[in-house]
């Protein structure tokens, strides 16, 4: 037996990799981070919304960074994008990544943005949430090691694909890394994350997306999680909106043993709209727990949420959603859809929509509810020869409808529903429905 | 090709079928009447193979197989086929895709090569148009929206592309105007062949002036009451079920 085990070590652990690495243009603000985190701790069950998820046996274990490493694996959404990026251990390759087949598009990785203008780039970082639930993007601003800075400066026809990957051989190893992307006032632009790896070791992912849309900008944003079942991936996705800009976002959950998504949305101007899909699957024995926050800060702002939850096996599916109208604000409308079907005895679906109104005039809609494959619909199915299993897999497929329809890529939503599809019985015949 | 003997069932707990007793020929078409509440529908689930009925006793033949012992697919692919009373709504599952799933589960039960697409379609939209169906309910979810009358259609319509060897249709006749009615009796009509039973589940005697039945049997209580020809369905509606009650009392 190992002598006892230092429940902190995690904490420590973070501690001594900021210690180890070299000072940088933002150096101040990291440390301020780093100070804030320390103090708070990790998340416990007795925080609000890390109630799902207990991380004790993650605090037990130390972590050490990944090493730079390359790349051992292709995306399979590789198809959508002539170009795509990889980031490695949280590393661009190549180091400083370039597209100029495209003039309204520009990526740097982060590390030279921050030697470029440490100043600018620390402003872009933001002031430092005050909020509990944001402890992981606190150590990720002290710790993370590069990313990419992407600019979108006109119309940007062809989706842009990031390929998060996690290599390593080694299981304490620790990947922090952030993608920053600012879409200029007019400007569109279709960006998919996709995190993959992981190789049955069980790898820490801190990873942090902060996405600017300027006045009328579009953006239609795509994260992707398919590591392996061992990889513990904490995502931080933080969206800001200016007026009149109109913002997609799919979070799409495959992969894992723990994911928690956090996403954050403020509509700051009139005119601004957000419409977030969250398609949560959770089996095997994994936790998938997301937490939106939508927070309309002015007048006319919509937000659209829908969510739709699988659980198999023992897996356990969390999706909290809160929206927040603010005072003084007037036309504000929301709407919150989400719903969760289990599909084992043994997997649990947790859906919890709230609104905090502190507006009068606003128009705010939602709905939660969780069942089971309809026993009418399964048997008018098997009445007409259908299959069982492919019949449960329509079913299924039918209740993924609203959120499938949602996606604009083709090419995305095709690998997205071929990865899912994977994942459910009656393959074939799905396959041949689409 | 239907032999139901002293069968009985329960749903929920409550006993609902008891002891009913019914032979189907080959090429007859057969219905069944009975005031609301009496088992009909419950009945004709059970022989579909619904599953949260739970059968207490009897048996029932199949073309000489034993009906009660397959699965619900597998009965279709056999050539067994419900016309629901209340077709279900399956929003996200698309309609032209069902009944291509369908009849190719059919075909691959009976060792037939997937139907070619091109032809599928030819097929379908030419039973649509008998049945006086617009092509846009083909790209629509199964039934989702559908009114009362174009669900009963497309029960009908679903019939026709499977080309079953028994049709249980489940009051495939009411909240049907008449012209609707007259499009399934057509429907119901055209599919009369030798080789092929009807059952009809109706409690009006309307559809028995646009599809003559065979046999008209009176189901009561869990149990048929009475058969005879179709002058009992004239019989029936002039004097309702309870003359057949006092009958059998006394
Ligand atoms: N799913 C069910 N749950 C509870 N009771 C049911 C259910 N289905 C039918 N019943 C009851 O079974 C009896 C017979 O119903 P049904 O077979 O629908 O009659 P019919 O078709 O002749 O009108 C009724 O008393 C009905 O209330
Ligand atoms: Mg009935």
């Amino acid at each position: 037996m190992s002598a006892a085990r230092d429940k902190d070590a995690a904490l420590r652990s973070f501690e001594a990799a900021w210690h180890a690495r070299p000072g940088d243009g933002i150096a101040a603000t990291r440390a301020e981070a780093m100070r804030r985190f320390l103090a708070l701790g990790l998340p416990s069950p007795r925080d609000e919304s890390w109630r799902h998820t207990n991380l004790r046996a993650l605090a037990g274990r130390p972590f050490a960074d990944a090493e730079p490493a390359t790349p051992m694996r292709a995306s399979w959404l590789a198809g959508i994008c002539a170009a795509p990026i990889a980031i490695v251990n949280g590393r661009p390759l190549p180091a400083a990544p370039a597209r100029t087949d495209d003039p309204a598009l520009s990526i740097e990785s982060l590390r030279a943005s921050i030697d470029r203008d440490p100043a600018s780039l620390a402003a872009r970082l933001g002031s430092i949430g005050e909020t509990e639930s944001e402890r992981w993007a606190l150590l990720n601003r002290a710790l993370f090691v590069d990313g990419l800075h992407v600019r979108v400066t006109g119309r940007v026809a062809a989706p842009l694909l990031i390929v998060h990957s996690a290599e390593t051989a080694r299981d304490d190893a620790a990947v922090h890394s952030r993608v920053i992307v600012d879409v200029a006032a007019g400007a569109q632009a279709t960006i998919v994350e996709h995190h993959l790896g992981g190789d049955g070791h069980a790898t820490l992912v801190n990873h942090t997306t902060q996405l600017h849309l300027a006045p009328g900008a579009s953006a239609e944003h795509y994260r992707v999680f398919s590591s392996d079942a061992h990889t513990t991936h904490f995502d931080a996705l933080e969206i800001t909106q200016a007026a009149d800009s109109r913002c997609r976002q799919f979070t799409i959950a495959l992969g894992g043993a723990l994911l928690r998504a956090n996403l954050s949305g403020r509509l700051d101007a009139a005119g601004a709209e957000h419409d977030s899909y969250s398609l949560l699957v959770g089996h095997g024995a994994r936790q998938v727990d997301c937490v939106n926050a939508i927070v309309h800060a002015a007048s006319r702002t919509t937000s659209r949420q829908t969510a739709r939850a699988l659980a198999a096996g023992t897996s356990r599916v969390v999706f909290n959603s809160r929206v927040r109208v603010e005072a003084g604000t007037a036309g504000a409308q929301s709407n919150q859809s989400c719903r969760g079907l289990l599909l084992s005895p043994t997997a649990e679906i947790d859906t919890r929509p709230q609104l905090e109104i502190l507006a009068d005039d606003v128009k705010c809609a939602h709905g939660a509810t969780t069942g089971r494959l309809d026993p009418n619909m399964l048997f008018y199915l098997l009445a007409r020869g259908i299959d069982r299993a492919a019949a449960q897999t329509l079913l299924i497929y039918a209740f993924l409808d609203d959120l499938l329809t949602g996606m604009s890529i083709p090419g995305a939503r095709h690998a997205i529903e071929e990865a899912l599809i994977a994942e459910l019985p009656g393959a074939d015949l799905l396959r041949a429905y689409r | 090709m239907l032999k139901i003997s002293q069968l009985r069932a329960n749903v929920v707990g409550r006993n609902i079928l008891k002891g009913v007793d019914l032979e189907i020929g080959a090429g007859e078409v057969h219905a069944i009447m009975g005031p609301n509440g009496s088992g009909k529908s419950t009945l004709v689930q059970v022989l579909a193979g619904r599953e949260d009925y739970e059968i207490t006793g009897g048996s029932v033949s199949f073309d000489g197989a034993d009906l009660l012992a397959m699965p619900p697919e597998e009965r279709a692919r056999a050539g067994l086929f419900l016309g629901f009373q209340y077709p279900v709504e399956i929003p996200g599952v698309n309609n032209a895709y069902l009944l291509k799933a369908a009849l190719n589960a059919k075909r691959k039960a009976a060792g037939l090569a997937e139907v070619d697409a091109y032809e599928f379609l030819s097929l379908i939209k030419a039973k649509m148009k008998f049945m006086g169906m617009d092509e846009s309910f083909l790209s629509r979810g199964v039934n989702e929206g559908f009114s009362g009358g174009e669900k009963k259609r497309n029960e009908i319509l679903q019939m026709l592309v499977l080309e079953p060897r028994l049709a249980l249709l489940d009051e495939t006749d009411s909240g049907l105007d008449i012209d609707a009615l007259k499009v399934v009796a057509k429907g119901v009509n055209s599919l009369r062949a030798a080789e092929r039973s009807i059952v009809l589940v109706t409690h009006y005697q309307r559809l028995l002036d646009y599809v003559e039945p065979d046999r008209v049997h009176v189901f009561a209580d869990g149990r048929i009451l009475k058969s005879g020809d179709k002058t009992l369905a004239h019989e029936l509606e002039a004097r309702g079920y309870d003359w057949l009650r006092e009958e059998r009392v006394a």
